[in-house]
């Protein structure tokens, strides 16, 4: 396992060491190993994906790292502080999977509800609520039921109170499943926001195309045990090739290129016109800026 | 951080609390049991035509015996269902992921069932209390009408005193602490529970094995000479479950006897002794377990 | 999982160790002050049925009382007086410290039934019909000597005991000791005492005690110089032959 190292004193948001999960069957002589040996490091401003299919033990591992759970061996800290200490939950917002929260209270309230569990309260509490209520887009139904917010509103508001008492860390179980790609749009900028402002996410989702999009660094979980870790562009990109994008170059110029190419001993794989994702596509046509006969754009990660 | 971090916070504590009385008090089944309730205790003022002393004791009857099934009713239902609904809607994992001790969290739970059972029992007091003065008033009516007058003041005197007796109120905060035993006992049935009817089936169970615990007890303690086996039955049944009936102030409120302040603490003492033990068992087992 | 369900075992048990003692003493304290009076036998169960049963076991012992009492008084619109003794028998064993049950119960036998009793047009003999009178009699009586079994701290049930001995039994002598007893108990009435002592003076061998004590209450004040008192106290001079100088004078028109 490459645990990075980007300067002895930068202390990992998330420090996993050795961490094993035994689940006994009751009743039974076997036993169910959810993580196995599992040792990571999280560090500060990252966006760090957690990935691996259903039963790979990435929730267990959230868990214990949140403190829900305790580890059968092994150890998981959070900012230095072990994840068994509360108060190593000072620095951390968490967003589980579907949450429900309380229907009966408005968007508003909820928040207000989370900041005084986490020991906030008057006039600062009510700044911070109507801020966070801005950042994620929904001051104008902050008066509003969570009875009556769609499920892209549910994770806007799970995410505000997330960030109620201004964690240096996110750790976000499926931040969009379910929700439409315009709500999931808007989710993933949020997380970019989060990042530029220096806070460390945590991100576990299926969805793999958005996380390709948006974290730094990809870990992959199987049946427990890290299979593979390390940063997103050096695992996904393919070694020895180059992507080149020409604009208002003709047939001529690109005859050149290839014979250029291929006179240096490399081949030119493929030669095509550029897509733009569907989900640009989708966005444009349903946001009603353009219509479809407009040209697309590609939308690009700096 | 700009908040320190306090490892006791009444201030969250009351958060959790005021929370849970709000979720508590949208139950449908509550006001559905309090308004039922209610209708009792106010319809009994207008029942039935006994003799004065009858009046009383019935309406007294009904209104303590609706006030003892509602509550009771409530503290199991309402607790049973507590933490499975918050681990089912992941709330519980919101909230426990951010710095709250799991003590807090569960004395919130609880705290906030107190207050629902404050609430409702304050209420059917009121009720009850004013069911009481009309049907003071009504039999003082026919009580004094046709009496010489040296004879009225005794009448009116002995009429008050049938009607409101003092030892009303340790009759009333024992039906409190009682509840607040059975709140107390489901949340420990449901720290390890697999679902909320089993844990309503288990407090029942207890409920009724309560009152007939100190028929064990005393029987364990009188026959030394009884076979190995009913004794620790008798043991088991004695040292595990609570004195419910012991606890039961009612039956001789309404009989007329007078609850002396020394019994009254000593019973009162009992249920809040069984009351914290239960809580801390809660607590214990709900810090361990896996969610 | 396990460890603290076993901690939380233990915890329990120790508890409970420490509570028994502690709640042996409260219920004898409780039966010192006459509490949980009611014996709740598997007998009951068949008369109350399996529900009642329940309910009383379950701390609405009062509840299932009153709902039996008022049957009982169904069943005296139908002057069932059988089922109305069955019923009153439940109703007592139940809430043995309400003292009306015990004194009701016993009105209704000793003055409703056995009246019933003895003007049955179904019972042509006499003789059987003056033997069912008296049952009723003996049951009323029994109704209240249990009654004062269990609440001996309480002066009215000794005072219905005496009625009945005085109206029912003939019987001044025990009617007296009844009254007496009535009197010794706090917070009775002051005509026990009165009562006590007139039925002295109709018990032969006592009316030496008897105009001792009507004397004394005479010597009390006014308040005590009731018609029945005053007549009584005549008889007893008379008959007793006191010597005129320690007689009390009273006038003919008090008689």
């Amino acid at each position: 396992m490459n645990i990075d190292p980007q300067g002895l004193n930068t202390i990992p948001a998330i420090s996993i060491r050795n961490l094993t999960k035994v689940y006994p069957i009751p009743f039974r002589r076997e036993r169910v190993v959810a993580v196995k040996d599992l040792s990571l490091d999280v560090l500060p401003g990252q966006v760090y994906g957690l990935l691996g299919p259903n039963g790979s033990g990435k929730s267990t591992a959230m868990k214990i790292v949140l403190g829900l759970i305790s580890p059968t061996s092994g150890q998981t800290q959070i900012f230095g502080r072990d994840s068994s200490e509360v108060e190593s939950r000072e620095d951390v917002g968490f967003l589980p999977e579907n949450p429900y929260f309380y229907k009966y209270l408005t968007g508003a309230e909820t928040l207000h509800f989370f900041g005084k569990v986490c020991g906030l309260g008057g006039a600062k509490l009510r700044t911070k609520c109507a801020e966070l209520l801005k950042l994620v887009g929904l001051e104008n139904a902050a008066s509003r039921r969570l009875g009556g917010y769609s499920k892209g509103m549910l994770q806007r508001i799970g995410l505000a109170q997330a960030l109620v008492q201004d964690p240096r860390l996110l750790v976000l179980d499926e931040p969009t499943a379910g929700v439409d790609p315009a709500g999931s749009r808007e989710i993933r900028d949020l997380i970019l926001d989060f990042k530029a402002r220096g806070i460390t996410v945590l991100l576990c989702s299926h969805l793999l195309g958005q996380v390709q999009e948006i974290c730094d660094r990809i870990g992959i979980l199987y049946h427990g045990v890290l299979v593979r870790e390390g940063k997103l562009e050096d695992l996904v990109s393919i070694e020895n090739q180059t992507e080149l994008i020409l604009e208002n170059s003709s047939p001529a110029v690109l005859e050149q290129v290839r014979a250029l190419v291929e006179k240096s001993g490399g081949r030119v794989v493929e030669t095509r016109k550029p897509q733009t994702t569907l989900e640009s596509f989708f966005l444009d046509v349903t946001s009603g800026r353009r219509t479809a006969e407009e040209p697309p754009h590609v939308r690009r990660k700096e | 951080m700009d908040t320190p971090h306090k490892i006791f916070s009444p201030a969250r504590l009351w958060a959790i609390a005021s929370n849970t009385l709000l979720e508590l008090v949208r139950l449908k089944v509550f006001y559905f049991l309090l308004l039922f309730a209610l209708l009792i205790i106010g319809s009994s003022a207008f029942m039935l035509d006994f003799k004065f002393q009858e009046q009383f004791q019935v309406l007294k009857d009904m209104s303590l015996g609706s006030m003892s099934i509602f509550s009771w009713l409530l503290a199991v239902l309402a607790t049973a269902m507590l933490l499975p609904k918050e681990i089912e809607d992941r709330t519980l994992y919101t909230i426990l992921a951010k710095p709250v001790p799991r003590l807090e969290y569960i004395l919130g739970k609880l705290l906030g069932i107190l207050a629902l059972l404050f609430v409702s029992i304050l209420l059917m007091s009121v009720m009850f209390v004013i069911a009481l003065y009309i049907k003071q008033q009504a039999v003082l009516t026919d009580a004094v009408r046709g009496l010489p007058p040296e004879q009225t003041a005794d009448v009116i005197r002995g009429v008050k005193a049938s009607a409101f007796t003092v030892s009303l109120i340790p009759c009333v905060a024992m039906i409190y602490i009682k509840s607040a035993l059975l709140a107390s006992f489901t949340l420990l049935a449901s720290t390890f529970a697999t679902s909320s009817i089993f844990t309503i089936i288990v407090s029942f169970v207890v409920y009724f094995i309560g009152h007939v615990q100190g028929i064990a007890r005393e029987s364990l303690l009188a026959s030394p000479n009884a076979s190995a086996l009913s004794k620790v039955f008798l043991a088991f049944v004695s040292l595990l479950f609570p004195d419910l009936r012991l606890l039961n102030l009612t039956d001789d409120v309404v009989a007329g006897n007078a609850i002396s302040s020394a019994i009254f603490l000593k019973t009162a003492g009992l249920g809040l002794s069984y009351f914290c033990v239960y809580t801390l068992a809660a607590y214990l087992i709900f810090a361990f377990k896996e969610l | 999982m396990v460890k603290p369900l076993a901690a939380v075992f233990s915890m329990l048990l120790l508890f409970g160790a420490a509570k028994l003692p502690f709640e042996h003493r409260l219920e004898q304290e409780d039966r010192a002050a006459f509490f949980h009076g009611a014996k709740l036998s598997l007998g009951l169960r068949d008369q109350v049925g399996q529900l009642g049963f329940l309910a009383a076991l379950s701390g609405f012992r009062s509840l299932v009382a009153d709902f039996l009492w008022i049957e009982a008084h169904t069943a005296w619109e139908g002057t069932q007086w059988g089922r109305m003794a069955l019923l009153f028998n439940n109703v007592t064993t139940l809430q043995p410290r309400v003292v009306m049950f015990w004194d009701m119960a016993a009105w209704h036998m000793a003055y409703n039934a056995s009246v019933a009793a003895m003007q049955d047009p179904k019972q042509p003999r006499l003789a059987l019909r003056l033997r069912a009178q008296r049952e009723y009699f003996e049951l009323g009586k029994d109704f209240l000597i249990r009654g004062i079994e269990n609440n001996p701290d309480r002066y009215l049930l000794y005072e219905r005991l005496g009625i009945v001995e005085r109206d029912k039994f003939g019987d001044h002598c025990a009617a007296s000791r009844r009254f007496g007893e009535a009197a010794a108990i706090r917070g009775a009435p002051t005509y026990e005492k009165r009562f006590m002592a007139y039925e002295l003076s109709h018990c032969p061998g006592h009316e030496r005690e008897a105009y001792e004590r009507l004397l004394a209450l005479y010597k009390t004040g006014r308040r005590e110089w009731l018609p029945t008192l005053l007549e009584r106290l005549e008889y007893l001079q008379k008959a007793l032959n006191i010597p005129a100088a320690q007689r009390v004078n009273i006038p003919e028109k008090k008689l």
